[in-house]
């Protein structure tokens, strides 16, 4: 049997008090409890502080560059989709930086999790502002307010093609347990964005903003409504953040689309080509 | 025996295609075949042309001169008349101009036969292709063939429609012009043989080295591997993706890499530009890598359908801070096939970037190989994959005796993926192998992946990944290819890459007026065995660089290198691939 010490690494250097930490206990139950075990999954980090977890949780892993984890991800599930593949990312890591393999994922529906870490700050080049932050939000960069809007992650990723679209807070590890848990287990895209104070770089959106912000989705909500997915997804804008699972629909993962893995093989472990014949043709 | 064929025409009207279709038809033949295309960057409108040279014996760069001009129109005639002699055949509508000068005017009614038989004017093509056969004395049954080939999966009908326009400009030089027909395509087959781009020859050499994903962003000239390896895919099983952006290309790669498939991207210079940050990744976390950079003239977009060797300096630095990195340039194609296929292995053995460099002219210009030579390479060719390893290869009595760092409180050990060892190559579990576990780190790290910033550590996997660069240069670095006598030549050509043919052939020119010559053409060009390079480098000779480029990248790079300072040089820069009688009238 895996226990949750198996996946700890070495103990955390996070800020006392940083919702990280609360996310990287939340991270482990879940692939305890779906019987994961280190070398049964891939991590990728970007970079941030939500990337220093590569030293604290045990798995196979690439740390990655600053806004790549995503391809990074696609890649290693193309080549051996055996593999349940994690992006461990930042929110000026995946939405900024990497924005544009964000939507192009979500295009594709590749069969990875995303868990965005976000805390509408850059935390460790110690406080500048992030595309997640509030307009007028001052910062080290931004210091008279920063003048654009706030991209709203969940409605773009539903509107790009992403299959599980989901949003938790830091504070309510066992919903955040349970919604990591489906989105390990959903086949395709899932985007898990995690609200989470930042308790050093970020005086505004604390524990207690949140808490007076956030709200569980309705039980009759139905993840399958686009349109209504949307308007819920949206009401970010009006600092109003909802939780659970936004939007859900089952599409074939881009890698259950390509007839090179019909067989069921994975890339790595099908025979070599050797019918060299049929390619000389070409060029006779 | 040599004679140059060209065709040329407005971009739209098929030249592409009809100049490949005559290579392959002297190449059927017997004939070996060297050409090359011209063309802007658009796709309607603006100056396409394509040169076939044919040759009974090895031919890798144009002649001076053209022996047949096809214009589909006047523009053709006036671009390329000053490499017409009188003995030329220029074959022309006279109902769209009037050829004026001395040579062979062979007039062909395009536009009535386009007429008769009520066919679209790119049909012009078809029927300059027949009229060139005709002219050229070959049977016409070659060209009926090869257009079923083409066509098979469009019915008889279009067949047959094809057939119609080649057959009319065929019989038009039988019955007209009988007495200009040239003995010059008669079959002299002794050998099977491909024609094939130097695209071609990457992405054949690809499959045989079981390159398992490739991804791509098209970027010309580049863009035909990724057309090619995906019109593959179903049939060799290779995994193709477009991607995004470059970025992505290639951290795909990276992500695929280190899950254990063979992978490749291919771009040129401003997509490589955009994936050098991820270079440095495939460095530090010792990924296995191929990537193809097909050059054409910068900077920025540049001159995107034209040719240059400008990339040398960049690829040899691309990446920040220090790592290990391999560049090989081939000169033709079947040095394509064999660099190639060598890049992958190399990745696998030392865990870290290769980069093929071809540029436009290597990469659209056909050249002939044998079958058998790429045969022969095939049954002597074996994946080495260096120390990659799986899990059943932990129990055998040669690995070190600690592969894993020993964690007490669970049963997953974290392996030892960054080990110091002596030749600076650690074992390579990949991920999914049960009872281990390990990060691939873009931070400096330690033995076992975790990150460090202590000093030591940190010297210690700079050195280890610095040895890898003193294993390849003892192990797998080739010196460079000398063709000639470096003692008696009077002259010795150094070059690198493309230039090859050009540099040969005027070798072969200069031979015929006694002038004896030496050539050291570079294809391993980075990292450079100093101690092994400068016997090539005698004190009492005249050396001539000779590079596509306005820097001589090459002469600075031996400056750098081995110390070595070569003052002639012979450097073009305007797009266009260097001559070989532009090489002997710069002497």
């Amino acid at each position: 049997m895996v226990s949750i010490n198996d996946f700890n690494g070495y103990p955390p250097t996070w800020c006392p008090g940083c919702g990280n930490w609360a996310i990287g206990v939340a991270i482990k139950t879940a692939l305890t409890q779906l019987n994961f075990s280190p070398s049964s999954i891939v991590a990728v980090f970007g970079i941030g502080c939500s990337g220093n977890m590569n030293d604290f949780l045990n798995a196979y892993a690439i740390h990655s560059l600053h806004g790549r984890a995503i391809p990074n991800a696609i890649g290693i599930k193309l080549a051996n989709h055996n593999l349940r593949v994690l992006a461990i990312v930042g929110d000026g890591d995946c939405y900024g930086e990497g924005g544009n393999h964000f939507i192009h994922a979500c295009r594709g529906n590749h069969d990875i999790t995303v868990i965005v870490h976000d805390n509408r700050v850059y935390g460790l080049t110690t406080g500048q502002v992030a595309p997640t932050a509030q307009k007028g939000f001052q910062s080290k960069s931004t210091p008279a307010g920063i003048i654009e809007v706030p991209l709203d992650p969940l409605s773009l990723a539903i509107i790009s093609g992403a299959t599980f679209v989901s949003q938790v807070f830091a504070g309510e590890t066992i919903q955040m347990i349970e919604i990591i848990k489906k989105a390990i287990q959903h086949q395709g895209f899932s985007l898990v964005n995690v609200l989470q104070p930042c308790v050093s770089f970020n005086k505004v959106n604390t524990y207690q903003y949140y808490k007076e912000r956030i709200f569980k989705l309705d039980k009759n909500h139905n993840p399958k409504n686009k349109q209504q997915a949307l308007m819920i997804a949206s009401s970010i804008l009006e600092e109003k953040f909802p939780l659970g699972i936004i939007y859900q629909s089952e599409e074939l993962a881009y890698h259950q689309q390509l007839k090179q893995l019909e067989s069921g093989q994975t890339l790595i472990s099908r025979p070599r080509f050797n019918n060299f014949e049929a390619i000389f043709k070409n060029f006779i | 025996m040599t004679f140059t064929w060209k065709i040329g025409g407005e971009a739209g009207f098929g030249i592409m295609t009809t100049g490949l279709v005559f290579s392959k038809i002297a190449s059927r033949l017997g004939y070996k075949i060297f050409d090359f295309i011209e063309y802007p960057s658009l796709i309607r409108g603006g100056h396409n042309a394509y040169e076939v040279r044919i040759s009974d014996e090895d031919v890798k760069a144009p002649a001076p001169f053209i022996d047949c001009l096809v214009c589909l129109n006047l523009d053709t005639l006036k671009k390329h008349q000053k490499r017409l002699q009188t003995s030329s055949l220029v074959i022309y509508d006279e109902e769209d101009f009037q050829a004026e000068g001395n040579f062979q005017k062979i007039s062909v009614p395009y536009n009535k036969i386009i007429k008769k038989n009520q066919g679209p004017t790119v049909m012009k093509n078809t029927i300059a292709l027949g009229a060139s056969l005709a002219l050229l004395g070959g049977d016409f049954e070659i060209l009926e063939k090869i257009i079923e080939e083409q066509f098979k999966n469009k019915g008889e009908k279009i067949i047959d429609f094809n057939k119609k326009f080649a057959f009319d400009g065929y019989q038009h030089i039988i019955k007209n012009y009988p007495n200009q027909i040239k003995p010059i395509l008669k079959k002299i087959k002794k050998e099977d043989q491909l024609v094939l781009s130097g695209n071609d020859a990457f992405s054949l050499a690809s499959v045989i080295a079981d390159c398992r994903m490739y991804v791509a962003y098209p970027m010309t000239p580049a863009s035909s591997v990724l057309a090619t390896l995906a019109s593959w895919q179903e049939k060799t099983g290779m995994i193709v993706r477009h991607a995004e952006d470059e970025i992505s290309v290639i951290n795909t790669a990276i992500g695929s890499s280190f899950a254990g498939a063979r992978s490749a991207v291919g771009t040129s210079g401003g997509g490589f530009a955009l994936m050098v940050e991820a270079i440095a990744l495939a460095g530090i976390t010792e990924t296995p890598l191929v990537i193809f950079l097909s050059q054409r003239p910068g900077p920025a977009t540049g001159m995107p359908t034209w040719t240059e060797q400008g990339d040398l300096l960049f690829a040899i630095n691309a990446g920040h801070g220090e790592f290990p990195k391999i560049v090989l340039a081939p000169g033709d194609a079947e040095e394509m096939i064999e660099l190639t296929a060598k890049a992958y292995n190399l990745a696998d053995i030392y865990q870290t970037p290769v980069i093929i460099m071809s540029d436009m002219h290597l990469s659209e210009s056909h050249f002939s190989v044998s079958l058998d030579f790429i045969n022969k390479f095939i049954a002597n060719y074996s994946v080495d994959r260096g120390k990659t390893i799986k899990l059943e290869d932990l129990k055998n009595s040669n690995l070190p005796k600690k592969f894993y760092n020993l964690n007490q409180n669970s049963q997953f050990q974290n392996f030892l993926r960054y080990q110091i060892t002596e030749d600076g190559i650690s074992l390579r579990l990949l991920p999914g192998e049960e009872g281990y576990y390990y990060q691939a780190n873009s931070y400096e790290h330690l033995e076992n992946g975790h990150t460090t910033e202590e000093g030591d550590q940190r010297r210690e996997q700079v050195n280890k990944r610095n040895r890898k660069i003193i294993t390849y240069l003892k192990n797998h670095f080739q010196i460079p290819k000398v063709y000639g006598d470096l003692a008696k030549a009077e002259i010795i050509f150094v070059s690198w890459g493309s230039t090859k043919g050009a540099v040969i052939e005027a070798q072969k020119i200069l031979a015929k007026s006694s002038k004896s010559t030496a050539f050291i053409h570079f294809n391993h060009l980075y990292p450079l065995a100093k101690e092994k390079i400068n016997h090539l480098f005698l004190t009492n000779k005249k050396y001539v660089l000779v590079e596509n480029n306005s820097w001589g990248q090459l002469g600075k790079l031996l400056m750098q290198e081995i110390g070595i300072e070569i003052k002639e040089k012979i450097l073009k820069y305007d797009g266009r691939q260097i001559t070989p009688e532009e090489i002997i009238n710069s002497l």
